[in-house]
């Protein structure tokens, strides 16, 4: 028999069982909308995260005090905060950037700017209302030109700047019952800034002259930095750079490679760390997904076994007509194709709705920020996965029905 | 003298229950002719039916050989003896054994599909025979909307559509009343006397016997007799 008619024939099998055709489609249907809906999601945080790589200075690194890769994103000075430090070298028992670090850096031909940083936490009142926020002092004569936020309103620190401020979208929109507006002053720790400008973020940070956030940080030293922001020259350069970074502060700070008290940090690093965690994340749910897809070809199977008790006779009166073992064959493994077939296109279509919703739904993991996109790739993916576990599931099934003797099927009742 | 169509030598068909072998045929060896009218006759238990099986190569024999167009069935695989089967001979059953889930059409051109013929010469084929046998205006009717003798009918053409040489029926009136019964053995006759189709019909029913040319009485899986009625001859 020709392969059409086969699945003609298999199809008509298909539209004449329809509530156990339909219900063992649902079990394909639910399993690949979970494998779509997380691939998407999956997908769509990838694509965020790529542009965030691409867009966030992949030219930018951090040098924190620490070995902790990564860490002392808010100091790690031991100590009780080192407020008795004389210098900028660490002592035994502190271990802190200073000015000797930043001179060193500065020799090196590989950078292009230097951001001095310190970060704490203050309080802020506006019209009376009072409330603690994050606040990041930083050189105002580069950080325009380091930072990776832009100025939805007003503008930026200026190298003349005192007290002046630039603060994050959220602080300014919403944090306070009025909204702080551009030229508008604020009270951080008993002193008084005036708001330059406003971050187009969702942020409630705090930017301002880092001679000003020695001033009202508490616990802070002047020339001591949480952070040394660098922003090197060629970005394709940026592991050679790293290294070359390392190795004029191992000097300058007296430390081999084993003992290394600070860690240099680049963004794609962060980025690519970040995209690591969600990349397991994303198996695992997947693996998830995968096991309803599992229990939907078993479903197959079921119905497959089942079909061919129910056409033993249809089985016999076919083959005494005429049909070889390949026919009958083929037009099970359609049948159990089919189910898998249609089961992947209802699924997709599910999938694609739920993907809509899931990052609605996981809007509290920041991760999962972002749109879920569904791409071809995934589509072309789980009709394949489908179908083939639609085959997979068929496979014994059709190969018992081929194997059924015309005399004995005939005599089935 | 008339060429063999079919020849059994030796036929043996032994089933095993369990340590116990029971034999249903027990050495049968006859020659049918091409062209005739056979009837296979016997009552319950006489091996008639799994005499019908295997001359409808639906079954081999566990000893002695199967000749059919002098081709030994034993010798062929599953495959080819399908499409061989498929070609030679076509089969009315008792119960009519068509598929529910398909229109009378569908039903009868199926052989047709097995053995890959042209959709277009096919659904020709199809539509000659179902008005040959009175079913021009019921095509598309399934099995559950025709009466008994329609669906017999429809058996009938399913296995006259590819021409076989050999239309082996298995009490083809047993479930019909005896006028319908009538009308169908009256087209088994027309088929032997106006398409030269050799007709081996099983029965138990000595009555429906009378109709063929030939009698081969079966009795505990022997040959008790075979017999030739010379008051039918083809006209």
């Amino acid at each position: 028999m020709k392969l059409k008619k086969c699945s003609k024939h298999a199809f008509n099998m298909v539209l004449h069982s329809k509530l156990r055709s339909w219900l063992t489609i649902t079990g394909i249907v639910i399993g690949v909308a979970a494998v779509i809906a997380i691939v998407s999601i999956g997908d769509g945080m990838q694509q965020t995260l790529n542009a965030q790589l691409n867009t966030l200075g992949g030219d930018i690194v951090t040098i924190s005090p620490g070995a902790e890769r990564g860490g002392g994103m808010f100091g790690m000075r031991g100590g009780g905060g080192g407020g008795g430090s004389s210098g900028p070298q660490a002592t035994t028992k502190e271990i802190v950037l200073g000015r000797s670090d930043l001179q060193a850096l500065k020799g090196l031909s590989d950078i292009a700017l230097i951001d001095t940083n310190i970060r704490g936490s203050v309080n802020i009142s506006y019209f009376g209302k009072t409330g603690k926020v994050s606040v990041t002092g930083v050189d105002q004569k580069v950080w325009s030109q380091i930072t990776t936020s832009t100025i939805q309103t007003g503008r930026t620190l200026d190298s003349a700047d005192q007290n002046v401020i630039v603060i994050g979208g959220n602080l300014a929109s919403s944090y306070f019952d009025q909204p702080i507006g551009i030229n508008k002053m604020v009270t951080i720790n008993s002193a008084a800034f005036r708001v330059v400008g406003i971050l187009d973020d969702q942020t409630t940070s705090v930017y301002m002259p880092i001679q000003m956030a020695y001033q009202v940080i508490p616990d802070k030293t002047t020339d001591i930095y949480d952070t040394l922001v660098v922003k090197i020259k060629d970005q394709n350069q940026l592991d050679a750079s790293i290294s070359n970074i390392q190795d004029k502060l191992m000097i300058s700070r007296h430390v081999t490679q084993n003992k290394m008290d600070f860690s240099v940090t680049s963004r794609k690093e962060m980025q690519q760390a970040r995209a690591a965690t969600m990349n397991s994340m994303s198996t695992f749910l997947l693996a998830i997904a995968a096991v309803s897809l599992i229990v939907g070809s078993i479903g197959i199977a079921n119905t497959m076994f089942t079909s061919v008790l129910e056409k033993t006779k249809e089985i016999g009166i076919m083959k005494a007509i005429g049909a070889r073992n390949q026919d009958i064959l083929l037009i099970f493994l359609f049948n159990a194709a089919f189910i898998g077939l249609v089961g992947g296109i209802l699924g997709i279509i599910l999938g694609t709705m739920l993907s809509g919703f899931m990052p609605a739904l996981m809007g509290g993991l920041p991760m999962a920020r972002g749109t879920a996109i569904v791409t071809l790739n995934s589509i072309t993916m789980a009709l394949s996965v489908s179908v083939s576990v639609g085959i997979l599931a068929g496979i014994i099934p059709a190969y018992q029905a081929s194997k059924l003797k015309p005399v004995d099927a005939l005599r089935y009742e | 003298m008339m060429e063999t169509i079919m020849e059994l030598q030796d036929v043996w068909k032994i089933y095993r229950m369990g340590e116990v072998e029971v034999p249903a045929l027990k050495g049968i060896s006859v020659k049918i002719k091409k062209g005739d009218f056979v009837a296979i006759i016997g009552a319950s238990g006489s091996g008639k039916s799994t005499m019908m099986n295997l001359i409808g190569c639906l079954d081999i024999p566990s000893r002695g050989n199967i000749y059919l167009k002098s081709q030994d069935i034993s010798s062929l695989g599953e495959s080819d003896l399908a499409s061989f089967r498929g070609r030679t001979i076509g089969f009315i059953f008792q119960q009519y054994n068509l598929i529910q889930s398909m229109s009378a059409f569908e039903n009868v051109m199926l052989p047709l599909e097995f053995l890959e013929y042209n959709d277009q010469k096919a659904a020709t084929r199809t539509r000659e025979i179902l008005t040959l046998v009175g079913l021009g205006d019921k095509m598309h009717h399934r099995p559950t909307q025709l009466s008994g003798g329609q669906q017999q009918r429809v058996s009938i053409a399913r296995s006259l559509v590819s021409d076989p040489e050999i239309i082996l029926a298995d009490e083809p009136t047993g479930a019909l009343d005896s006028v319908t019964g009538r009308e169908v053995l009256d087209m088994l006759r027309r088929l032997w006397e106006e398409q030269g189709k050799t007709i081996i019909m099983v029965t138990h029913d000595l009555n429906l016997a009378k109709y063929a040319h030939t009698r081969i009485e079966l009795k505990d899986g022997e040959i008790l007799k075979i017999s030739e009625n010379n008051e039918v001859n083809k006209k």
